[in-house]
């Protein structure tokens, strides 16, 4: 945490943690990878272990600090002492908490005896606030009025949560609602004022604001030829020299240039654009990424076309995102056995054994590194949540609190523009579809 | 070589900050257990719900009806798309989903269907129409999409050995009666491939194994008693109450006495068995179908009324039935002693026996469907009562019909039992529905690959 008068950076290094182990790194790495990823391992275990080592020892400075706010009221004597917990610490903790207090109070010339023998009576109670542990104690030495004290410390998840001094808002805002399962959702910029477009696996439909509410203005009929995989999925994109395609499983629709909005479907195994921006021949050097989807599946097959760099062929994946880097793209894949894929264009470096969200895109905005990476994460069982990452000179870093949904995230997909993404979700009280904009805001 | 560094240090914070919120996954094998053993996989009648409900379940993997329906009643597409009927319910015109194929690469047509249904209602004039399929009826019959949703109107062929080749999502591959069934993804099913490879069932197995079963990882699946299914400890799910469990009368026995059936339904306190014997699962009952399909069981009370009973009985000297149960019911046994109790308690004795003839039997009975007006048929036919009368479709008609049939009829309505059922945590989707069905197509297994 930073010190009050520093603003919050959500890239600075943590000085006395992971410092050392950037370093060790730098001077082990040549020598082997698989050391290397060895010793991140550990150092990541640690880090994760250390913590709860911590968090025992303040439980114990507390209770002493308690003890001698007690015994300050009460003086040398025998005491009743009573203990309820009414906060999310585990029986264990409790049982620490009491010893400690106890400890401490026989240090200070207090000892705890059976009520019948007791001079007074002090009574614990271990609460807390979604930020604190608060404790207080009711003490009452003989016909004295009870006096109170109380001391707090932070909560578990207050010490690592990083929620307070993310530098990044994610904002949600609605869209539209429907029934049918949502496949995408874009606006297009027309004559008369902008359209809301609804794709979905038996339509392509156009909505105008009117009076504050989207009104349909048309729908643009689909009828697959062969049976849409369970889990559809499909991409709207805007194009230049004509509206919009769509891609679906085994599918391809373009859409007339212009008004009255016409669409032309065919089978398809063509491949899909990873990017938003497909303006193929205008950037010859660098064309953009497609892949081709499995027609009777949810996933990518992980043939690239054309590949990045030298990689053409990946395992299976249900979504990418390029993340720029000053010579090249850095591409990141949530591959259907999830596993992470990072690709440069010269290696395919993958780990397994994750449980990585596989739904992810990325968005440009003006905060942090510029290019942050959208990552659904399951909420299970109230409803998914979205997460912005960055993935600065060396770290991957969450830098932003969690985005809660009331259900699974079907769909997660950048616009046009990558400025924002959308996501489609399932709600869990009402079953229908959701399509929300996802927005990033710099938090200072 | 930086480069490279660079990027297994962020795989490996990325890897460790992702929580899991994966798409379905295709592939793997579910496991299943029940507790039926059938000899074929044809439909058992709805007086044995237990292997009524796992038959239904398997049948519901192979084939598809030609309208579902959901727990209002409202009628769903499936191999029908759309339908007509005309002003009494008599006539009625489907029109099909196309390039819905069986199996065995069969066309599901009009005629194909047709010639399905015929086979199983030779009362009715089933045909086809060009792409649409025609059904007439003798009698106008409002409630013919629900009739149609049952489980044994699903649309399946069968081969020379009796297996169902249907167009659901799964085909059988190979069934050894009583023992085990093996289904196999259908990679052309109309509604999509399912995402599980393949579905491996064992029956014969008690509720007590398959509960091991679960907890050792050896099964995925399994049926649980809704006493069990209510924990938080298992990953279960209740239907709602969809089994009538009810004391019937055995024709020409003793128990066709009007006032001693009634001094009896009287006497038994449904409460105490409800919370002590059935752990509070599901709810007492007078009426013969549940509250929640109709709304107004609470005009038939539970209450105990000992005093009315034995009035009742005033002119009865001795009063003495037998009471039979199905040993297969791990609470059957309790619950007949129970009554047997209670009956003692008003003046009549009721003897529990596992053999011999009975004046009255324990039985649990299926509700198949949450259309009442069918509901009300299914049971009264399983319980040996008149088909009910209603003039018309409403709340009030159904309770009319259901309260003639109770003060006329041989039967003691005592609960509304839910079935349940646990599923471990490598099934992900698993959402059974409120009537009970496993839906295990849209089912996906963590560790699928």
């Amino acid at each position: 945490m930073p010190g009050p008068s520093e603003n919050p950076r959500y890239n600075r290094r943590i000085r006395h943690m992971l410092a050392r182990a950037s370093s060790g790194l730098r001077i082990q790495f040549p020598h082997s990878l698989f050391l290397t990823l060895f010793r991140l391992a550990a150092l990541l275990f640690g880090a994760l272990l250390l913590p709860a080592a911590s968090f025992a020892s303040n439980l114990g400075d507390a209770a002493r600090q308690l003890a001698d706010r007690i015994a300050a009221i009460s003086g040398p004597g025998a005491v009743a002492l009573e203990v309820a917990n009414r906060s999310s610490l585990d029986e264990k903790s409790v049982h620490e908490v009491r010893s400690a207090l106890q400890a401490q109070l026989r240090v200070q010339g207090v000892r705890t005896v059976a009520a019948e023998q007791a001079m007074g009576s002090v009574n614990v109670v271990l609460s807390e606030s979604l930020r604190d542990y608060v404790w207080t104690a009711e003490v009452s030495i003989g016909s004295d009025a009870a006096r109170v004290v109380l001391v707090s410390l932070p909560r578990e998840h207050s010490t690592v949560s990083l929620a307070p001094t993310q530098p990044i808002t994610l904002k949600k805002s609605f869209l539209f609602a429907q029934e049918q399962p949502i496949l995408d959702a874009t606006m297009l910029d027309m004559p008369g004022g902008s359209r809301l477009l609804i794709l979905d696996a038996a339509r392509v439909a156009t909505y105008r604001q009117q009076g504050g509410r989207w009104e349909l203005e048309t729908a643009l009929p689909i009828l697959p030829t062969r049976a849409f995989p369970r889990d559809t999925r499909g991409r709207l994109l805007l194009r230049r020299d004509h509206l919009f395609d769509v891609y679906l499983p085994g599918i391809f629709c373009r859409s007339s240039a212009s008004a009255p909005l016409r669409l032309d479907c065919s089978l398809s195994d063509d491949p899909w654009p990873l990017t938003p921006d497909d303006s193929g021949s205008s950037n010859v050097n660098n064309p953009p990424v497609r892949a081709f989807f499995a027609p009777a599946r949810n996933f990518f097959t992980g043939a690239l076309s054309p590949g990045i760099g030298r990689i053409s062929t990946l395992p299976a994946f249900y979504s990418a995102a390029p993340l720029p880097r000053p010579n090249y793209k850095l591409w990141v894949f949530a591959a259907v056995d999830g596993s992470i894929h990072l690709v440069d264009g010269i290696t395919d470096q993958s780990m397994r054994g994750g449980h990585t969200g596989s739904d992810l895109a990325a968005v440009h905005s003006n905060c942090g590194l510029g290019t942050q990476l959208l990552i659904s994460e399951s909420g299970e069982p109230e409803g998914d949540t979205l997460r912005a990452y960055e993935i600065p000179d060396r770290d991957s870093v969450p830098v932003s609190s969690p985005l809660e949904f009331d259900g699974p995230i079907t769909a997660l997909w950048p616009d046009a523009a990558l400025t924002s993404a959308v996501a489609i979700v399932k709600r869990s009280d009402t079953g229908w579809y959701e399509a929300n904009r996802i927005t990033v805001s710099c938090a200072n | 070589m930086k480069r490279i560094v660079l990027l297994s240090v962020a795989l490996i914070s990325l890897v460790c900050a992702s929580g899991a919120a994966t798409r379905p996954r295709y592939g793997g094998t579910l496991r299943i257990e029940m507790q039926s053993a059938p000899a074929t996989l044809e439909l058992p009648p709805l007086n044995t719900p237990t292997d009524y409900w796992d038959m239904a379940r398997v049948l519901a993997l192979v084939g598809d009806n030609l309208v579902g329906i959901d727990v209002e009643a409202h009628p769903q597409p499936a191999l029908a798309l759309a339908w007509e009927r005309d002003s009494v319910g008599r006539h009625w015109q489907f029109t099909l989903r196309h390039g819905a194929k069986f199996h065995d690469g069969s066309s599901a047509s009009a005629s194909a269907i047709a010639q399905i249904l015929g086979g199983l209602h030779a009362d009715w004039n089933v045909r086809a129409s060009g792409d649409s399929l025609i059904v007439e009826t003798e009698a106008p019959f409002p409630s013919l999409l629900a009739e149609l949703a049952l489980a044994r109107n699903l649309i399946v062929t069968r081969n020379a050995n009796g297996t169902p080749i249907g167009t659901g999502p799964f085909r059988v591959v190979d069934f050894q009666p009583g023992k085990s069934l093996k289904l196999a993804a259908s990679e052309d099913c109309w509604a999509g491939r399912p995402f599980l490879d393949a579905i491996e069932i064992e029956f014969g197995k008690p509720l007590r194994d398959q509960a091991t079963a679960l907890e050792l990882g050896r099964a995925d699946v399994v049926e649980a008693a809704p006493q069990a299914a209510s924990g938080q400890r298992l990953r279960s799910s209740s239907s709602l109450p969809i089994e009538l469990m009810a004391l019937v009368a055995t024709p020409n026995s003793k128990a066709q006495d009007i006032h001693l059936r009634q001094a009896l339904a009287l006497a038994i306190d449904r409460k105490p068995m409800h919370s002590a014997l059935l752990k509070g699962a599901g709810e007492p009952a007078s009426a013969l179908l549940p509250n929640w399909m109709t709304g107004y069981s609470a005009a038939f009370p539970t209450q105990v009324n000992a005093q009315h009973a034995k009035a009742l009985l005033a002119e009865s000297r001795e009063p003495a039935l037998t009471l039979g149960y199905d040993a297969r019911d791990p609470q059957a046994q309790l619950i007949a002693e129970r009554i047997a109790l209670n009956a003692r308690e008003a003046g009549i004795t009721v003897q529990v026996s596992l053999s011999g003839p009975d004046d009255l039997r324990l039985e649990r009975i299926a509700v198949p469907t949450p259309d009442p007006a069918l509901a009300l048929r299914e049971i009264a036919k399983q319980v040996l009562l008149p088909p009910p009368v209603h003039q018309g479709n409403t709340v009030d008609d159904f309770y009319q019909a259901e309260r003639a049939l109770l003060d006329a009829g041989s039967v003691i309505p005592l609960f509304h039992l839910p079935v349940a059922s646990a599923a471990s945590s490598r099934v992900h989707g698993w959402a059974p529905t409120q009537l009970g069905a496993w839906k295990l197509a849209d089912v996906w297994l963590e560790d699928a690959r």
